[in-house]
């Protein structure tokens, strides 16, 4: 049978739709290594501003010096730096109307969680970016908020299209300087969100960012940038997969919010990076700095919850400049397997009349190692400041590890600090009453987790908080023997 | 349609019941009487399969069909139902959310659907409202910080959502006032039919002023040591537990 | 020279003084030398020592062998003793044993000095089982037991109910110059036997003094020991006090810390349950003002099923002062059904005074019941004013409520006399006099 060119065209257009984004997209990938060249290599395939270009390279020469910190209570073989490719983008951008379109596997995750992601997104109104390998691949809603004057966009369009915003705002919360991770995402991020919502203005709707890495031997460095202007109010979700694969994989992100004057953020993460298989092998490591500023009266609200990841290290942090500024963390995290997370927040209370609570709450099975790590500071003038903490652990079996490392640091006499934290377990009392109800173990073990994070829970946004829900459920499985 | 033949179980080695025979038909109420450490609460538990005690001797059948090697929530499915005498606390999870799981689990096990959310809640306000139970009380955390009477009111309506064949009622009495003993009672009465069974486990006869039973036993050192009718109760309240343990000595 | 060469270079002279002929205990200093010439002193960078900065202390010049033979008149520090009661006494004159102001005893259980138990070979069996096998390898409890050659030697047999309470007592005079002191104790307890202990540093100099005290201790099964140290020391002294306890089953060990002088206090205390059924209390009050800093260190292992500890720590801070509370509890796999309570409450007086708190958990085993309470806060108002309305004056209101604060500590204080004591101090740390022993 003769094969003409248009059968080929034909066989391509069908293959790519019958594959679709994960299989057929060729990617473009950077040979592995980093040195001031790949660093403006990334800058110049983004066609990016020479002070970008300059912003990066002084990032790499300071992250050259810095050494990778090890005072988490994890353990893992450290990333090979030179041994990962820093730049890993699907070579031309596709078509992608549709949300269906972009990641059978993403789907597939929603699928098992009885969500379908394109129905609860068009229901609950919500505009998403997703960010594949570091690079945006479609953002949705973008008239709708423009109206608003609203910018939510990949931030490589950013660059392009809002560069005053960017360079006033960029590295302003987290400088290149703060620690290793923040250092080297400086030098190679690829994309990430940016968004901006105007004075006074009320985003109508949640925004939203998937994150994923999809290539093998990839790094994943996304950088989102939000900035909420006097009196505005955001809600902001971030979603993370990645697919199984043996190696460990490197995500670095950074997460940099400004919430001036009287305005609101709240930032909801479900993080569900691949965690590994049961033996520990593979996972991605999670290393990632995120941090809020506050201005007057301004508050910001960080809810997590972490199931994935092999390695996490990550403190979603508030510094409470302005006075009656709020702070405030609620997190959920899970681990089981090889699982290891060393997660908390910082609460920099530098305002008077500043607020701040913090509810974490750790549920560890299998040969897991759950920690929280917390700081709370209330300097010399923030007069009459607040803060409560509550840390409470769950332990499922008796070959995991829950941790509980809170820094408190108080210089101000009208410091109100209360610090509370609790470790138990499911009671055999708790699991027979619900057996006698006709309730199996494993779903009373569910039912009990939901009960423990519920205050959590109750923080995220509706649909967020039944994916959530149904991912602790799914993290547990075949926790107890 | 309840069955226990010369039932010994004991825990850590220590023998607790030491040949119970039992027979509970359809229709019934049987009252269980006996002092403390007598072994009441452990009967209650192993029927509803409580898996720290041991059964080294005898069977428990319900419906002909033997259930002492059943986990508790297939007992459970199967319409074992024990109000506890301290039922437990889950903090996080509402009343609501609770008995619709509970609900629901029994259902799949029966090979049935979810029940209907409005099915569900109608039957909530109806049994809610049995036990005069506010609604407020239906959105807190399951027993925490409920009093003594709350809980065991809680008990009973998970009973009456339930619908079990077999209720075991362990000393559901205790720590309730007697407003809150009517209403109980009460609720208890209602849910009563010819199609299933009541064995209420008390130290008193308070109680059975209200729940009329058919047969009482006397429970005394993992025996049952005496059976009759609802005057024996009152022989008993009369008498006392010393009466009996002289009659035995 | 700084301190670190100083200390190297007069651990030759140190040898030749000393009469040690057990060569394990030869063995082990040497060997703690040499950790101590590699590791050197604590820094900041230090996790452990995150919030507390020895420099200032260490860049003093101490005399490290201080002049031999002072006297002191029992007439200038009998008030630094607990004298109401009847006591044994151990004393030491700047390192050395002042047999006047002692009263010990080798009756039937030796209460006397570790320079005669390390020279003495009747003692040596008792000496290899017990010296330094708990004290750890930090870098100031290194350098202790390189030097380390007089301090208390408590040995209790079995069955033994001593009567009266030990006081510990170590007087500097140091007229001269800076001193650095390094007593070393050890503490054995037999089996069933109980002791109680009131240990206590005391400068009589304005000179800078640095004491950096290592105290083993060993409880055998079903025996209970109490240990009171009392820190009221000059405002030119410091202490880096190390102590390490060691219980085996069915014991109850406390350790009541009651911190109120010195310049920099440093606590190290650390339990290591190695058996089953254990108490361990630990509990402290500081009170502070000036430039002051008292840091309590504790660590509790469990290791074993079934234990319980206790831990309860108020700070009141005044001024310019400065506290730090790092408790850390390890629960190992093992050790199921472990009961650990940790209590850290602060009060803040002044502005300027700071408290870093840092209450730690580290748990392996899932039976277990473990929590942690810490608070910063201030003095509640209502009640001040409710006893102001009442007509008691505001600081005497204060000093009730700061009583009333830290009352949960001392009412577990199990010697009546020690307990007054205590209160005295605060009532006079507080100026007020109420007319009445707190």
């Amino acid at each position: 049978m003769k094969y003409t060119e248009d059968d080929l065209e034909k066989e391509l257009e069908n293959q790519e739709y019958k594959y679709g984004f994960y299989t057929d997209i060729e990617s473009e990938t950077f040979a592995k290594g980093l040195n001031e060249d790949v660093v403006r290599a990334i800058s110049k395939k983004k066609n990016e501003p020479e002070w970008m270009t300059e912003w990066r390279l002084e990032a790499f020469r300071v992250w050259k010096t810095m050494e990778e910190p090890d005072w988490a209570n994890v353990h893992y073989a450290k990333p090979k730096f030179q041994d990962i490719a820093y730049y890993s983008a699907p070579k031309k951008k596709p078509k992608l109307n549709s949300l269906d379109e972009v990641d059978p596997e993403l789907l597939d995750t929603f699928k098992r969680l009885g969500i379908s992601l394109d129905e609860q997104k068009r229901l609950a109104n919500v505009a998403v970016d997703i960010v594949m390998d570091s690079v945006s691949v479609a953002t949705t809603f973008k008239k709708t908020l423009g109206e608003k004057g609203i910018i939510f966009m990949p931030i490589s369009e950013a660059i392009q299209e809002h560069p005053e915003l960017v360079k006033k705002y960029l590295g302003t919360v987290v400088p290149i300087k703060d620690n290793f991770y923040a250092a080297l995402n400086s030098a190679v991020f690829s994309d990430g969100s940016f968004c901006y919502i105007p004075k006074g203005v009320k985003c109508p709707m949640e925004l939203s960012t998937y994150f994923r890495i999809n290539e093998g031997g990839t790094g994943q460095f996304e950088r989102t940038l939000l900035v909420a202007d006097k009196g505005s109010y955001v809600s902001y979700l971030e979603g993370c997969t990645a697919p199984e694969r043996d190696e460990n994989q490197l995500h670095a992100a950074v997460v940099e919010i400004i919430v001036m004057d009287d305005a609101e953020v709240k930032y909801s993460t479900v993080q569900n990076w691949y965690p590994g298989n049961k033996e520990g092998k593979g996972g991605v490591y999670n290393f990632v700095t995120k941090r809020a500023i506050c201005e007057t009266n301004a508050k910001v609200s960080w809810t997590q919850v972490e199931t994935g990841s092999a390695v996490t290290w990550k403190y979603p942090s508030c510094i409470l400049k302005g006075n009656y500024s709020v702070g405030e963390f609620y997190s959920i995290a899970v681990t089981n397997n090889h699982q290891q997370a060393d997660t908390g927040t910082k609460m920099i209370h530098l305002g008077k009349n500043t607020k701040s609570t913090i509810i974490s709450k750790g549920i560890s099975a299998g040969k897991s190692q759950n920690s929280y790590r917390g700081l709370v500071q209330i300097n010399k003038r923030a007069t009459n400041s607040r803060n409560f903490s509550q840390c409470d652990s769950l332990l499922m079996g008796n070959e995991c590890g829950a941790h509980t490392f809170p820094y408190i640091e108080a210089k101000n006499t009208s410091a109100h600090i209360e610090h509370e934290a609790t470790t138990s377990k499911i009671g055999e009392d708790q699991l027979f009453y619900c057996n006698q109800r006709g309730i199996d173990t494993e779903k009373a073990i569910a039912l009990i987790v939901n009960g423990f994070s519920k205050e959590v829970l109750n923080k995220l946004p509706m649909e967020f908080a039944v994916e959530a829900q149904k991912l602790l459920e799914i993290s547990l499985e075949g926790s107890v023997g | 349609m309840l069955h226990i033949q010369n039932l010994h179980a004991s825990i850590d080695d220590k023998e607790i019941l030491k040949g119970i025979d039992l027979n509970v038909k359809a229709g019934e109420v049987h009252a269980i009487m006996g002092p403390n450490g007598a072994g009441k609460s452990t009967m209650a538990n192993i029927i509803a399969g409580k898996e720290e005690y041991e059964i080294t001797q005898g069977n428990i059948t319900l419906e002909g069909e033997d259930i002492s090697e059943l986990a508790p929530e297939e007992r459970a499915h199967k319409g074992v139902f024990l109000s506890f005498q301290y039922p437990v606390e889950i903090p996080g999870v509402t009343v609501t959310n609770f008995i619709k799981t509970a609900i629901n689990e029994t259902r799949k096990a029966k090979g049935l659907e979810d029940m209907p959310a409005k099915d569900m809640l109608k039957m909530i306000r109806e049994k809610a409202a049995l036990l005069e139970m506010d609604r407020k009380f239906l959105s807190r955390s399951l027993n925490q910080g409920f009093s003594g009477g709350e809980k065991k009111r809680n008990e009973i309506f998970q009973m009456a959502m339930l619908e079990p064949k077999l209720a075991i009622l362990d000393e559901t009495d205790s720590g309730l006032d007697i407003d809150a003993l009517r209403i109980v009672a009460n609720g208890v009465n209602k849910l009563k039919s010819k199609n299933n069974a009541v064995i209420v486990i008390t130290h008193y006869q308070r109680l059975l002023d209200y729940i009329k039973p058919d047969f009482v036993h006397v429970l005394y050192d993992g025996k049952i040591v005496k059976s009759g009718d609802a005057s024996l109760a009152l022989e008993l309240e009369e008498k006392g537990y010393d009466w009996i343990k002289k009659e035995l000595a | 020279m700084d301190l670190k060469e100083k200390i190297i270079a007069s651990h030759i002279a140190f040898e030749n003084k000393t009469n040690v002929k057990s060569d394990v205990i030869n063995k082990i200093r040497t060997k703690a030398f040499q950790h101590f010439e590699t590791v050197g002193f604590p820094s900041k960078k230090m996790e452990a020592w995150k919030y507390t900065s020895l420099n200032s202390v260490l860049k003093q010049d101490y005399s490290l062998f201080p002049e031999e033979d002072v006297t002191v008149n029992l007439s200038e520090v009998k008030k630094y003793f607990i004298h109401d009661i009847d006591t044994y006494k151990i004393v030491f004159i700047d390192g050395k044993y002042s047999s006047f102001l002692s009263e010990t005893t080798h009756d039937k259980m030796d209460i006397c000095l570790l320079s005669s138990a390390l020279a003495k070979s009747k003692y040596s069996a008792v000496i290899e089982n017990y010296f330094n096998k708990i004290a750890n390898q930090d870098n100031l409890t290194a350098l202790n037991t390189a030097f380390a050659n007089e301090g208390a030697y408590i040995h209790i047999p079995k069955n033994v109910e001593v009567e009266k309470p030990i006081q510990i007592i170590n007087f500097i005079t140091g007229s001269k110059s800076a001193t650095m002191m390094q007593p070393r104790n050890l503490i054995v307890v037999e089996q069933n036997a109980h002791v109680q202990i009131i240990e206590r540093h005391q400068s009589l100099t304005d000179n800078n003094v640095l004491t950096n005290s290592v105290t083993e201790i060993f409880a055998d099964r079903h025996s209970t020991v109490d240990y009171y140290k009392i820190q009221n020391d000059t405002k030119t002294a410091s202490l880096v006090d190390n102590t390490f306890i060691e219980q085996q089953s069915n014991t109850e060990c406390s350790v009541h810390t009651f911190s109120f002088g010195g310049n920099i206090t440093r606590n190290n205390l650390n339990f290591y349950q190695k058996g089953e059924h254990i108490d361990s209390i630990l509990k402290g009050i500081t009170l502070i003002e000036g430039k002051q800093h008292v840091d309590h260190n504790t660590l509790v292992h469990h290791i074993e099923p079934n234990c319980e500890s206790h831990q309860d720590y108020k700070g009141i801070f005044d001024e310019r002062s400065t506290g730090v509370f790092n408790g850390k509890v390890i629960v190992e796999k093992e050790a199921q059904k472990t009961n650990a309570y940790q209590q850290n409450n602060n009060v803040l007086i002044s502005d300027n005074a700071t408290i870093n708190a840092k209450p730690q958990l580290e748990i392996f085993a899932d039976d277990v019941k473990c929590s942690h309470g810490c608070t910063i806060g201030q003095l509640d108002e209502d009640g001040l004013f409710y006893m102001q309305q009442r007509g008691i004056p505001k600081k005497e209101a204060k000093a009730l409520l700061m009583y009333a604060f830290s009352n949960t500590v001392l009412e577990s204080v199990k010697i009546p006399e020690l307990q007054q004591r205590i209160n005295r101090i605060i009532a006079k740390k507080l100026g007020v006099n109420l007319g009445f022993d707190l």
